[in-house]
């Protein structure tokens, strides 16, 4: 009995193992506060499409997609075709990229952002369930909450906004090629940008 | 006054202008955080030779930039040249990388200063007395917890003159530079993906490490390694192996791993080709190869042996040598066949709990030595074990008389059964007491080959049986023990003490781990099982069927307080959850720790668990001494406990990081160094000495 006993133990193990996550799984769950107090989980977005992008204002990676409208018009265009985006900010408190509801809400309006919503992630729980490194770092999930993209916003990892227009839009091809029901080109891409200040 | 827009780009232009033109004769310029300059090794150059030129970056104290492949955020420096025609540039030569961990990512990149070389060849049609103009842009992140992105352009212009003229004014400067670049070496080195992991292995006779097992490998490529994992380590013979989980980026097998070794602080540009059945023995090493893996087995063997004196197993055992001790000089054949059925026994037992390891690891588990007793069911069951046990040496009941094979059954069949599972039994008894030895032993048997790793595990049993096999071969040994007597009956019964004891001791395992009320009922599991046993021992009268009945019915509701520690969830009391405050230590987490490095804090490490007697006899002993306690607020030492008593992702990759897969562990990083690795047996004076600050060890 002794033996069966550690047996089953022992088989019930590999299913305990915590997984980063992985493409062609169901993402990580998560439930976040948003900047107008919602608590945000993924189970509400079942059935469409989700983008996250993981977010910090000061960094020069990030500033470089929204002082071009880039970010803005990937959140424009997506939001517009029913696919929810969510901005989400892992930054902890005290540390750069930080801020307060209203803040987070004054930042939507004065770039001219539209995400579905603004998630605070602070205590980084969500951040470290997604294994987001950099700012920015993009993932899609599809409308039945299995994870299909993960990676950069594009190919050329810099902080210059000219190079924009040169690169391959890894996340936009990755949602265009959801939203047409193809095959994602490049599931999985090297993120680049500023160290999530966890 | 308010300039219009024009006006204003004018102003941003004129000055932007005088800056280029400022910095294209200056050498050295000044950015945001960091100081940058274009540094030629030569003033005067002449047609068809190589010229040097290296990007010289000084970045404020606690800044960094990046290597080649920056680890998991960040930027590489980069340099674009402007070259006249003829003239060509090989890639950057990149100093050897240092790891800058940050929260849960590691970056890979340079503190202080840095040259980057750029090989410049210059072509024979080259006129002497023109000048070689020469054009660079630098781009670089420079971060220290936030990221600065900088770029700059320089000029150089070098006379062509008939023969190279050097800058003997920065020949030291030069020197050091090229001293910091890793050494290419052409080692055999091979690459192989298992799993969900990479492993490199390289030999390197000829180089001498303290600390072998502080070897770091950066890779070149980006998306081959979680940059963030540290490595697991397996030194032996010149050889090193180092196993990687790969990067969530992963996507294929490169054909060939190109990187940086780093060995006591220097680099060493290598090659690992994909290596096919790469764990056999090169053929140019074997004696050494043979050498350390019979020093393995060799640490498994006194390991096992030292398991017989562990008070969870002497009881079973020394009853069991004396049992044997009673047969007469013709029964030496049997006693030889006993000795060698509970080794058979031992060994079985140990080569099973080894494949469920490696076929739990293989399915990438995240467990090690001692997994079992994270279980409160296992650990209910060893305590009801353990004290029924006690009670049949008490002679409550003649229960467990044959598996421990006493009386006078020695040469029935069933007594060599008996013996079996005697070892058998002596096994699953002693997974509690992991002695000293078994933790280097089997850190390192689950990082082997699989074949190996269960030569190890047999040995470990074969250690363990040793003992009581000389005893069944050998008469003249036997013959040494006492002489059997009514004494016999006094040393079983006081030997159900220490068992009486151990189960004590499971049963505060069993409360830490899932609470008082569990333990409250699987004591009263305990009462039931006595009762059981001891209707089983009363004599049968009119209706023994009743009895049996009862006994059984008694054993399953025994059995069944079981069910409440198995489907509890963690009772959240644990070795490192109670009184935070009051004991000085805080938490372990991987985060926390890489903070603390980084903020250049001293940090002590304690891995442990309530089933680890030798944890918590360190502890005592050592760790919460009056001396090491002033010591550690004196120097203002962080002292961190990571408590591995329930499964513990983050603590067994820890633990793997130092070549481990049990507790303890004990490490102490001093501020800008590498973590210095305790023994497993501590004393006050060991822990205040190893707190000392030390200067020997550069940091990687």
């Amino acid at each position: 009995m002794m033996k069966n006993t550690l047996l089953a133990f022992a088989l019930l193990l590999p299913a305990l193992a915590v997984a980063a996550p992985q493409i062609g799984q169901p993402a990580p769950d998560f439930a976040v506060v948003d900047s107008h107090g919602a608590v945000r989980t993924l189970e509400e977005f079942a059935g469409q499409p989700l983008v996250l992008e993981w977010s910090n204002h000061d960094c020069p990676f990030v500033i470089k997609h929204y002082s071009s409208d880039n970010m803005q018009s990937l959140q424009r265009r997506y939001t517009e075709a029913e696919v929810a985006w969510l901005t989400v900010i892992s930054s902890s408190p005290g540390t750069q990229g930080h801020v307060s509801a209203a803040e987070a809400n004054q930042l939507t309006t004065t770039r001219s952002a539209a995400p579905t919503a603004v998630l605070l992630d602070e205590e980084g729980t969500m951040g470290r369930a997604y294994d987001a490194k950099v700012t920015p770092h993009m993932y899609l999930i599809d409308s039945n909450g299995t994870l299909v993209y993960m990676g950069g916003i594009d190919s050329i990892r810099s902080a210059n906004a000219a190079d924009i227009p040169k690169a391959t839009p890894y996340l936009a091809d990755a949602v265009d090629a959801l939203l047409a029901g193809e095959p994602i080109p490049n599931s999985v891409t090297r993120p680049y940008g500023c160290s999530v200040k966890y | 006054m308010k300039l219009t827009g024009w006006r204003w780009r004018g102003v941003v232009g004129l000055w932007w202008g005088l800056l280029v033109a400022a910095s294209a004769v200056a050498g050295v310029q000044h950015h945001p955080h960091i100081a940058v300059e274009l540094v030629p090794e030569a003033v005067a150059v002449a047609p068809g030779e190589s010229l040097t030129v290296a990007l010289r970056l000084l970045p404020e104290s606690g800044w960094h930039t990046y290597w080649r492949n920056p680890g998991d955020s960040g930027l590489e420096t980069r340099i674009a040249w402007q070259l006249p025609e003829g003239v060509t540039v090989g890639p950057v030569v990149w100093p050897t990388p240092q790891r800058h961990p940050f929260g849960p990512l590691v970056n890979y990149g340079f503190e202080g200063e840095t040259w980057l070389l750029s090989e410049l060849q210059l072509p024979t049609t080259l006129k002497v007395g023109e000048s070689l103009e020469l054009a660079a842009r630098a781009e670089w992140l420079v971060c220290e917890v936030e990221c600065i992105p900088g770029e700059a352009d320089f000029s150089l212009h070098l006379p062509i003159v008939a023969k190279t003229q050097w800058d003997t004014a920065r020949r030291e400067a030069w020197r050091a530079a090229r001293a910091a670049l890793p050494e290419a070496v052409a080692w055999p080195a091979q690459f192989a993906i298992e799993g969900r992991e990479l492993v490199v292995q390289w030999q390197a006779e000829e180089v001498v490490a303290e600390h072998p097992e502080e070897a770091y490998f950066f890779p070149d490529a980006d998306d081959l390694i979680d940059h963030a994992a540290p490595p697991q380590v397996v030194h032996r013979a010149g050889e090193w192996q180092l196993r990687y989980p790969l990067s969530s980026l992963f996507q294929r097998p490169p054909e060939a791993v190109t990187g940086v070794a780093v060995i006591a602080g220097r680099g060493y540009q290598l090659t690992a080709l994909a290596g096919g059945e790469w764990q056999a023995a090169p053929p140019s090493d074997p004696p050494k190869q043979v050498l350390a893996l019979w020093w393995i087995l060799l640490l498994a063997l006194a390991g096992g042996v030292l398991l017989n004196l562990m008070p969870c197993v002497f009881p079973v055992l020394s009853l069991k040598a004396l049992s044997l001790a009673q047969g007469t000089a013709k029964a030496r054949r049997e006693r030889a066949l006993h000795g060698l059925t509970y080794t058979l026994g031992v060994v079985a037992s140990f080569a099973l709990v080894a494949a469920l390891l490696l076929a739990l690891r293989a399915g990438g588990a995240a467990i090690g030595w001692g997994f079992q007793l994270q279980s409160p069911l296992f650990v209910g069951l060893l305590a009801m074990l353990l004290f029924a046990l006690a009670l049949s040496l008490s002679g409550v009941v003649a229960f467990g008389t044959q598996l421990m094979g006493l009386g006078d059954r020695l040469t029935s069949s069933g007594g060599y059964r008996g013996s079996f599972f005697t070892g058998v039994l002596a096994t699953v008894v002693a997974s509690p007491c992991t002695a000293p030895f078994m933790g280097t032993a089997l850190g390192a048997a689950v990082l082997l080959p699989p074949g190996v790793a269960m030569l190890i595990f047999i040995t470990l049993g074969l250690g363990m049986a040793l003992p009581f096999l000389l005893l069944g071969l050998s008469p003249a040994l036997a013959r040494r023990l006492p002489r059997p007597g009514p004494w016999m009956e006094t040393f079983k019964q006081a030997m159900a003490f220490p068992l009486y004891l151990t189960v004590v001791w499971l049963l505060w395992v069993l409360g830490r781990q899932s609470g008082v009320d569990a333990l409250a009922l699987v004591a009263v599991g305990l009462v039931l099982l006595a009762l059981a046993l001891w209707l089983w021992g009363r004599p049968p009268g009119r209706h023994p069927h009743w009895r049996n009945g009862s006994a059984l019915l008694l054993l399953l509701l025994a059995l069944a307080t079981l069910y409440l520690p198995a489907t509890l969830p963690p009772s959240g009391v644990s070795a490192t959850g109670e009184k935070p405050h009051s004991s000085g230590y805080r938490p372990y987490r991987a985060e926390t720790l890489a903070e603390l490095r980084a903020a250049g804090e001293t940090v002590l490490v304690n891995m442990t668990a309530d089933w680890c007697i030798t944890c918590l006899a360190n502890e005592r002993v050592a760790l919460e001494s009056e001396a090491v306690r002033s010591a550690l607020a004196a120097q203002g030492v962080v002292y961190l406990k990571g408590d591995w008593t329930r499964r513990d992702a983050a603590i067994t990759d820890y633990l793997a990081s130092y070549g481990r897969n049990g507790v303890p562990l004990y490490v102490v990083y001093h501020p800008g160094q590498e973590g210095q690795m305790l023994p497993q047996i501590l004393t006050p004076a060991l822990v205040l000495s190893a707190l000392q600050p030390t200067f020997s060890q550069p940091d990687l």
